[in-house]
């Protein structure tokens, strides 16, 4: 890879540059926001990963209609930028970013090369969640890296928003920093709200 | 839970098999039209899953591409069964079918479970007996498994695994979509998105499980319903609950 960058989305819909490994890395990011399109954009829009492995030959390549981001390839292909792949950064309805990757040579990822980015976005949408929610107790050391597809943390995620009215992506972080104050793992809290056996109220907030 | 909305698995009791199965894949074909919701499409196929194979239950689990696997559609939404499902990220026979590639066969899990010691003691807790698990393929690439679930121990028992075999094709088409693509990356771009999904319905099932004080089943069966009645993706359902734009329940 050649270089790396990410950005943020914040609930209210603002977007900004967080880190890029290089300039480049900060061009790409900053073109996609300055023209609201682009990879990442697409990528934060739709929940799924967008990869370019080639920006030159992108309808031959994957399949891919470059057209809506003209303005984007032409920014950022001068300046050699060959392949972008973008990852969301989500965790279902919770949208907190994307991950950017390039490289000035053209080919796609490997497997191995997905799993990476994968989890580095997992580790990533995890992070900047925590940046993202301006409650200052509400940090919980990651007993757990990587996503849980758990399905009843997720069910447990939505509880939670109702039970202390508050918007799911802050709900995630109370879960998590009970189940740290608990010893528990976010699997086993989030059991125990599914099942009703514990509510979060007012005083958790 | 019953099912008799639209696009409901033909039954098998009335019918002869050949017309269920024909009518079943009319269904599916049907639901693979523009911009269909893959979750919704996953979910009609496992239950066409039950009725054709004659399964207690069916589920569909997608490798997640970090070494996992993650529920994504099951032919009920009863929490105990999704735990039986998602418990195999870790350890049972879906898991091993999507690792090797071949189908599992287990006719009786009372004599697996030194193979699988924590799945099988869960599987039987939760009224299950025997298990098949067919690989969802895509060319070389194994992408999920078909689960079928069977209540009673199958003595001498051969599953039509040709016809599960054929469901679980169906399904990997569906989880490509519409983008008729060669490139092997489209299939990351729509399993991670098919993933996404399913994570913001259990979003959805929660906040209303919540309000209304309902089961999994019924707040899954509500935006289920929403979604049929007003011709919308379940995800964008799912999106409007979690954001408090919309109550499937009141409307």
């Amino acid at each position: 890879m050649s270089g790396a960058g990410m950005t943020m989305a914040t609930p209210a819909g603002n977007r900004g540059v967080v880190c890029a490994t290089d300039a480049r890395a900060g061009q790409i990011e900053d073109m996609q926001i300055t023209t609201g399109l682009g990879p990442c954009v697409d990528a934060m829009e739709s929940g799924a990963p967008v990869l370019v492995g080639d920006l030159d030959n992108a309808a031959d390549s994957s399949g891919l209609d470059l057209s809506r981001w003209a303005a984007f390839v032409e920014g950022v292909r001068p300046a050699g930028v060959r392949a972008v792949f973008a990852f969301p950064l989500r965790i279902g309805s919770i949208t907190v970013g994307a991950l950017d990757l390039y490289r000035d040579e053209p080919g796609d990822l490997t497997g191995a090369q997905v799993t990476a980015a994968l989890l580095a976005a997992d580790a990533a949408a995890l992070a900047l969640l925590h940046l993202n929610t301006d409650s200052d107790d509400a940090f919980a050391p990651d007993l757990e890296t990587g996503a849980d597809y758990s399905l009843h943390i997720h069910q447990a995620t939505g509880m939670v928003s109702v039970q202390l009215g508050v918007p799911v992506a802050e709900a995630l972080l109370r879960l998590r920093a009970r189940a740290f104050a608990n010893g528990q793992t976010l699997s086993e809290i989030a059991a125990e709200v599914v099942a009703r056996r514990i509510r979060f109220t007012a005083e958790d907030r | 839970m019953t099912d008799s909305g639209a696009g409901a698995v033909p039954s098998a009791v009335d019918m002869p098999r050949d017309s269920v199965l024909a009518d079943t894949f009319v269904m599916l074909a049907d639901t693979l039209v523009d911009d269909y919701d893959v979750v919704e499409f996953l979910q009609r196929l496992a239950g066409a899953c039950v009725h054709l194979l004659g399964a207690t239950a069916a589920g569909l689990l997608l490798a997640d591409q970090r070494g996992g696997l993650a529920v994504v559609a099951s032919s009920s939404e009863e929490t105990r069964l999704l735990e039986v499902f998602q418990l195999q990220s870790n350890e049972g026979p879906c898991l091993d079918c999507v690792s090797s590639g071949a189908p599992v066969v287990c006719s009786d899990l009372d004599d697996e479970k030194q193979r699988w010691p924590r799945f099988v003691p869960v599987a039987a807790d939760a009224g299950f007996r025997a298990v098949v698990a067919v690989p969802m393929r895509l060319r070389s690439e194994v992408v999920g498994g078909l689960n079928l679930f069977y209540a009673t121990p199958q003595a001498g028992f051969v599953p039509d695994q040709r016809l599960a075999q054929a469901l679980a094709d169906v399904a990997t088409i569906g989880i490509l979509q519409q983008r008729a693509s060669h490139r092997s990356l489209v299939l990351v771009e729509q399993l991670q998105q098919a993933l996404n999904s399913r994570v913001t319905i259990e979003q959805a099932k929660g906040v209303l499980a919540e309000r209304h004080s309902i089961d999994m089943d019924a707040a899954f069966a509500s935006i289920r319903h929403y979604a049929r009645n007003h011709n919308e993706k379940l995800t964008k359902v799912a999106l409007a609950v979690v954001g408090g734009d919309l109550d499937p329940v009141s409307a």
